[in-house]
């Protein structure tokens, strides 16, 4: 069948001239990189930086997205070797690889927390262990993702004094704003892994300097969440006449809500969770069930609000399961206890019907 | 019938929980919850609740907030650095004698020797207990310029000194350094932007704190450990029975490899060009230094203040002698 599908071609002189050329072009390559290769890295990078990209950015599934940055990343990431590498592109694709080994570590970290609330040594400590593996590679991804972003605006972040990189576009901006998340994201994995995957502790103090090239209200609050996380970790890096961080997270939080992006939020209750501010966690996931109602989500980046919603979730179900030993039941969300106000409801007499 | 099977399925549900006993821990972590000790304590945690013990942490990123809610009775446990803990056993709290402990493996002698069952007594002090030792890194000296390698380039050099840690003031005054009173938060800082000339600090700060900076071309981290820096887990002493305390002890001990795992990480972080390597004559003069200091500090002797227990320096000079029995103090008529 395919002897005789060439055949066929080879009579027809246009198709005779192609495979000729084709021929040639394989012959002149020889042995360094095949010239059709380069294209395609060239049109796929391209095409993944246009096209791709905005349409992952406004999907409204995570998990999916998520597996899409797993499968194309190496394919799309290998043009490298032939063409330049596509960082901005990759830097994205490997945030969302990097989330869903995440999503791994988080089922392992519910079922050390159900295993040990039930008592159970042996299965917690299995679970634990899982968890710890689970957040190595994920900070692994995640400092891939973070040096990618870096590389990509060739803005180096340990420089001084700081370099504002040449950001021409909005998904630029969003791409290095991302990069910095992720890289402080990578510094809390790592510490859940047990420093399995030994990521720099550096980039927290860079990622604070590099949030200050972002516009904060146009970002949700994010460049500014950022860098309060930061002077919580390292009062050192906090300016002289700053305000207190915990209220600039706060702020920070309800400028997300007003942009439809809640990232700032996620970001606040991690930092309830790292530094022990349970009413902080209490009112950050509160405010972001009652955000719900009234949030008109940035459709162009739809996925960063999903993300974030996930963070979020996944910090009420830490805490359900901690002190419950399941997760946070649907009608629940919002609140930290199955506590139902169900006492002071006014009730009819039922005197007349018995 | 119903309401008896009821009850039973209840206490079923409620038994496993029951049997253990919940204690709450006050856990100090320079980054709170998502921090390498505190996820070391979370470890521990899980491993004294097969032994019937329920641990329930509060991450804290300020030691003395840790430790004074601790005083206060808002937790029944504290897990900090020695540095603070030593009020509560004077004993223990001397392990960070300065240079008392030069090498990770008398360290690790050390701490196995403080696990045994023989070992409990001293770890009870005026109604607190030691629950766990685990080593928290070596304190090194950063400095801004290489030849500051020796005590006496010390001279006349601004130091950042804890503002609570007696003995480090004392040795800075010793060696005529200038002391700036400084505190975890703001010590870094003073080092990155001059103005101090040098600072002590566990390997853990030079990526984190960025102490680089400060280190610039031409400084680099003495290669000669000024102290051993522990966290130590101190409870109020009616809080465990004898037996679960020192199964808590042997728990901890468990943990040196992964802390010292922990460690090591840490200081290879470190490029090598950074270290300063100091000559073995010179390392000869500074114990003999530091070992003046501490019989002064364990005496209350020269305005020195008196920190040091003596039975821990005892234990220690043992353990230096063990390993290095060829050294001058070792024969010293004034042996620690």
């Amino acid at each position: 069948m395919i002897s005789s599908l060439v055949t066929l071609a080879g009579r027809t002189p246009a198709v005779r001239l192609k495979l000729l050329m084709l021929t040639a072009v394989a012959v002149l390559a020889g042995c360094s990189a095949n010239p059709i290769y380069t294209t395609t890295g060239v049109v796929l990078s391209n095409y993944s930086e246009g096209e791709a990209t905005p349409y992952v950015m406004q999907m409204s599934d995570p998990e999916m997205a998520c597996s899409l940055g797993e499968g194309i990343d190496p394919l799309l990431y290998s043009f490298s070797r032939v063409t330049d590498a596509p960082d901005s592109t990759g830097s994205l694709l490997m945030l969302l690889a990097g989330n869903c080994m995440e999503y791994r570590a988080w089922e392992a970290e519910l079922a050390y927390l159900r295993a040990d609330f039930e008592g159970n040594v042996p299965a917690a400590k299995d679970a634990r262990e899982e968890a710890k593996r689970l957040n190595a590679k994920t900070a692994e991804r995640r400092l891939r993702a973070f040096n990618r972003a870096m590389a990509a605006y060739e803005f180096d972040p340990a420089a001084e004094p700081l370099e504002c990189p040449f950001l021409f576009t909005e998904q630029d901006e969003l791409t290095f704003l991302l990069g910095l998340l992720t890289g402080m994201q990578a510094i809390v994995n790592d510490a859940n892994s047990g420093a399995m995957a030994g990521i720099p502790r550096n980039i927290a103090p860079q990622a604070e300097r590099a949030a200050t090239c972002l516009d904060n209200e146009k970002w949700g609050g994010l460049p500014n969440s950022i860098r309060a996380l930061v002077w919580l970790l390292l009062p050192d890096t906090r300016p002289a006449l700053s305000p207190d961080p915990w209220r600039v997270l706060d702020n920070s939080s309800e400028l997300g809500v007003k942009v439809g992006m809640r990232a700032s939020m996620a970001l606040e209750a991690v930092a309830a969770e790292t530094f022990g501010r349970p009413d902080v966690l209490a009112d950050t996931i509160a405010e972001f069930v009652d955000a719900e109602e009234r949030i008109d989500v940035w459709e162009d980046y739809r996925l960063v609000d999903h993300v974030a919603a996930g963070v979020i979730r996944f910090s009420s179900d830490k805490h359900w399961t901690a002190n419950y030993g399941y997760r946070t039941p649907q009608s629940f969300f919002g609140k930290m206890s199955p506590e139902r106000n169900t006492e002071n409801v006014e009730t009819m007499s039922l005197d007349d019907l018995l | 019938m119903i309401r008896k099977s009821l009850t039973a399925l209840t206490l079923a549900a409620v038994a496993p929980l029951a049997s253990a006993q919940t204690v709450s821990m006050c856990v100090f972590d320079v980054i709170g919850a998502n921090g390498d000790l505190y996820n070391m304590v979370k470890d521990y945690a899980l491993e004294m609740k097969a032994h019937g013990v329920d641990f329930n942490l509060k991450p804290y990123t300020d030691e003395g907030v840790a430790v004074g809610d601790f005083n206060a009775g808002q937790c029944d446990a504290v897990a900090a650095t020695d540095l603070r803990t030593r009020p509560f056993n004077r004993f223990t709290g001397s392990i960070s004698a300065v240079g008392a402990l030069p090498t990770y493996d008398d360290l690790k002698t050390l701490l196995a020797t403080l696990a045994q069952p023989k070992a409990a007594p001293l770890m009870k002090e005026n109604g607190y207990e030691v629950l766990g030792i685990v080593p928290a890194g070596a304190g090194y000296l950063f400095v801004n310029d290489r030849s500051i390698d020796t005590a006496g380039e010390l001279a006349g050099k601004r130091m950042a000194t804890l503002d609570y840690q007696k003995d480090a003031i004392h040795m800075v005054n010793f060696v005529k350094a200038t002391v700036v009173p400084s505190d975890i938060t703001n010590f870094a800082g003073k080092f990155n932007n001059g103005s101090v000339d040098t600072a002590y600090a566990p390997a853990f700060a030079y990526e984190a704190l960025e102490l680089y900076k400060g280190i610039g071309e031409n400084g680099g981290i003495v290669d000669y450990p000024l102290a051993q820096l522990t966290i130590q887990l101190i409870a109020k002493d009616d809080v465990l029975d004898d037996e679960t305390a020192q199964k808590a002890r042997e728990v901890a001990w468990g943990m040196f490899p992964q802390a010292m795992d922990l460690i090591s990480r840490q200081e290879a972080a470190i490029p090598d060009e950074k270290w300063v390597r100091i000559p073995e004559k010179d390392i000869q003069g500074y114990q003999e230094m530091f070992r003046q200091n501490r019989l002064e500090m364990r005496d209350g002797k020269n305005g020195a203040p008196d920190v040091y227990h003596p039975k821990m320096l005892g234990l220690l000079s043992k353990i230096r002698c063990a390993s290095n029995p060829s050294a001058s103090e070792c024969t010293a008529a004034n042996r620690e």
